[in-house]
């Protein structure tokens, strides 16, 4: 016990000692919050559009003014040639076109029909699903508002409501995630480095030679990153709440606690990477390459429902599957301790079996 | 026997086919200085690795205080000191914090810890570089600073590992110094060493060449053993008659000097004829030539000059980089 203090203590001041590491610290985290807050926002929101209005009545204003006000299409430019609105979607300066024939108010007076067009750049298909469902909505909408067709009485009265995050904001979904990533990302690089940095500079020599025990050694190594990793996650967790208005459903306190299990399993990643490399710059290639397959299959940004079966059978084996579920049932939906047990024992599972086999083999006999 | 520190019967290591350490055996009593010599992987690294209890001997047995480097090296590493070539103290703590850590895993705690450090910092004049970053040291003191973190648990036993390896003279002394104050008191020091003045001042000392040990003895014990056989030849050109001399009858090794040459001899009048009948002939103007007392680099190149270090390493000391 006295070792495993001896150890971490001067683990401590190391760390304190370390600008650079301490500055990667303290500002990735912030960073990748404010990126994943601000930037990568994957609501659709304001498409570019343009309008390419042949009929200019009361009527076909009135159209393109329900198409504006639902916040989903931002009418850019009135287009004065079917030419315009082809190279402006070509370009890029629209993702959206309505095109509005000359005859569309004559031809609903008459009742025969009349057509408008809306073209939408299919390149990405997820805002161009989102335009193409709201465009339907809208017309819809627009034509019972307008009186055009008679206010029916459904057999069924559907009403689909959305649940935890009603407004479908990207925020919502990728920051309680970031807490995974971010912690999957860093604890291993930085044990992993702080293992195999006494490695390099020859301070493992000198600690054989002493009546310290390898566990000892591991332990009093790790709890350092443990706290630093929980100080990592407590900086996600703050600006995600109070800048980006997260709501935080679930406790608190069962959220620290998944983060700990969590906590352990990166640090026994980055243990395991340190077996491994033999400087520093291998260990932290080598955490790379195990964080990139969790970034894409553990369903952080890509839904896992979708994958192939094979490739979502590799996901059950990610750590970060696991607890995005957890701090996403956590944050999100206010899940308590023991609706997550499902996702609790995995995690639980790998953390001691990570741990046991890293510490093997960080023998202390050099053969 | 307890005035043996450390002891070694048939030693041997292997790695896979590789013998790196053949045999050997050894005692070593308290309060001596023994020197262990030998080229860059000659097995002096692996030899202390099995006495320091971090690698199992293949076969064979060693004790060091009283313990089995086979059965139990957890307690070798309580008694024993290390100093590693390569400062494997922490760089970026200060000498005070390196104390502390290092003290505490020795077991030392409280106030016996705090006197303690202050015992080894006034031993080793660090004391005004306690609050220093150890990695802002100078090689001398870092070395000194390792000698005084070996020290804290007050082992009976030090190893040290080139403890001067490409340090100044003056540093060297001081390095020195130390050490015969530690020996003094009581203490066995194994010491491998690549320079040959460093070697004199071992009480015994042990040359090792591909995993074996060829000569064991005291300095001057090896050197009286070889005394009547070198004549120094002072001549030029140099290096033709270096290899003209190494070739006569009776040569046993040439040693190149600034300006003379030592001939390692088995008969000291005969070959002194032979040499100045060849200079005559070659053309090797030879200015004086003289018996002079061995030393140790002559013992050393006396050995099987094949497989031990080359004869001129030793003179200004090889700047060991291994």
């Amino acid at each position: 016990m006295r070792n495993i203090k001896a150890v971490a203590y001067k683990e401590f001041i190391q760390v304190s000692r370390d600008r650079r590491t301490l500055m990667l610290l303290i500002l990735m985290p912030i960073m990748q919050v404010m990126i994943y807050g601000y930037g990568i926002n994957t609501d659709v929101k304001h498409l570019p559009t343009y309008v390419y209005d042949q009929d200019r009545t009361y009527l076909s204003r009135r159209l393109v003014d329900s198409f504006t006000q639902s916040d989903y299409f931002t009418v850019r430019t009135q287009a004065k040639s079917l030419a315009e609105v082809y190279s402006a979607l070509d370009k890029g300066l629209a993702q959206s076109a309505l095109i509005i024939p000359p005859n569309f108010t004559g031809d609903l007076l008459k009742k025969k029909g009349a057509q408008v067009q809306m073209i939408i750049d299919g390149t990405d298909s997820t805002p161009a699903t989102v335009a193409l469902n709201s465009s339907q909505a809208i017309i819809n909408a627009f034509m019972q508002h307008e009186g055009l067709i008679p206010i029916q009485v459904l057999p069924i009265d559907f009403r689909p409501r959305l649940w935890y995050n009603p407004d479908l904001k990207s925020t919502y979904f990728m920051l309680p995630g970031l807490i995974a990533l971010v912690l999957q990302f860093l604890v291993p690089m930085i044990t992993a480095t702080a293992i195999v940095r006494e490695k390099e500079r020859g301070n493992i020599e000198q600690l054989l030679v002493t009546p310290i025990k390898p566990y000892e050694l591991i332990l009093g190594k790790i709890i350092p990153y443990i706290a630093i990793g929980v100080v990592i996650a407590t900086s996600i967790i703050t600006t995600m709440h109070y800048l980006f208005v997260v709501p935080i459903h679930g406790s608190i306190v069962t959220l620290f606690f998944m983060t700990l299990i969590y906590l352990v399993v990166c640090l026994g990643i980055g243990l395991w990477a340190s077996t491994v490399a033999d400087n520093q710059q291998q260990a932290s290639q080598l955490v790379m390459f195990l964080a990139m397959p969790s970034i894409l299959l553990s369903g952080f940004i890509f839904p896992r429902e979708s994958m192939p079966i094979w490739v979502k059978d590799i996901s059950y084996l990610i750590p970060m599957t696991y607890f995005l579920q957890i701090v996403r049932g956590i944050i999100l939906k206010g899940l308590g301790f023991f609706d997550l047990i499902g996702q609790v024992w995995p995690l639980l599972l790998m953390a001691v079996l990570v741990i046991v086999f890293s510490i093997r083999r960080f023998s202390k006999r050099m053969a | 026997m307890p005035d043996i520190a450390i002891s070694a019967d048939k030693l041997t290591r292997k790695f896979g086919k590789f013998t790196a350490v053949d045999e050997i055996s050894f005692e070593i009593p308290y309060g001596s200085i023994f020197g262990f010599l030998g080229a860059n992987g000659a097995g002096k690294s692996t030899t202390i690795r099995m006495l320091c209890g971090i690698l199992a001997p293949s076969s064979g047995t060693g004790k060091v205080g009283g313990f089995d480097v086979q059965t139990q090296p957890e307690q070798i590493k309580t008694v024993i000191g290390y100093v590693s070539q390569r400062f494997s103290l922490y760089s970026d703590l200060t000498v005070m914090e390196n104390l502390l850590f290092y003290g505490q895993i020795y077991g030392l705690e409280g106030t016996d810890l705090s006197v303690r450090i202050k015992e080894v910092l006034t031993l080793s004049g660090l004391d005004h570089f306690r609050d220093r970053l150890s990695g802002e040291l100078s090689g001398g003191w870092k070395q000194k600073l390792a000698i005084a973190n070996s020290i804290l648990h007050k082992p009976k036993i030090i190893f040290l590992d080139e403890p001067t390896a490409g340090l100044d003279p003056l540093s060297r002394r001081a390095i020195w110094e130390l050490l015969y104050q530690l020996a003094e008191g009581g203490t066995s020091l194994f010491v491998t060493t690549h320079y040959m003045e460093e070697a004199e001042r071992c009480n015994t000392i042990a040359f090792i060449s591909n995993g074996k040990i060829l000569k064991i003895g005291q300095p001057t014990h090896l050197k009286q053993e070889l005394s009547r056989q070198i004549l120094e030849v002072a001549c030029r050109p140099l290096m033709k008659a270096s290899r003209i001399f190494s070739k006569l009858e009776g040569v046993r090794g040439v040693t190149v000097y600034g300006t003379t040459l030592n001939l390692n001899v088995s008969d000291q009048k005969a070959v002194e004829a032979r040499v100045k009948d060849a200079a005559g002939k070659e053309g090797v103007e030879i200015s004086s030539i003289k018996p002079i007392p061995a030393s140790l680099e002559d013992v050393f190149s006396d050995l099987d000059t094949n497989h031990v270090i080359p004869a001129k390493a030793g003179i200004q000391g090889t700047e060991s980089n291994a």
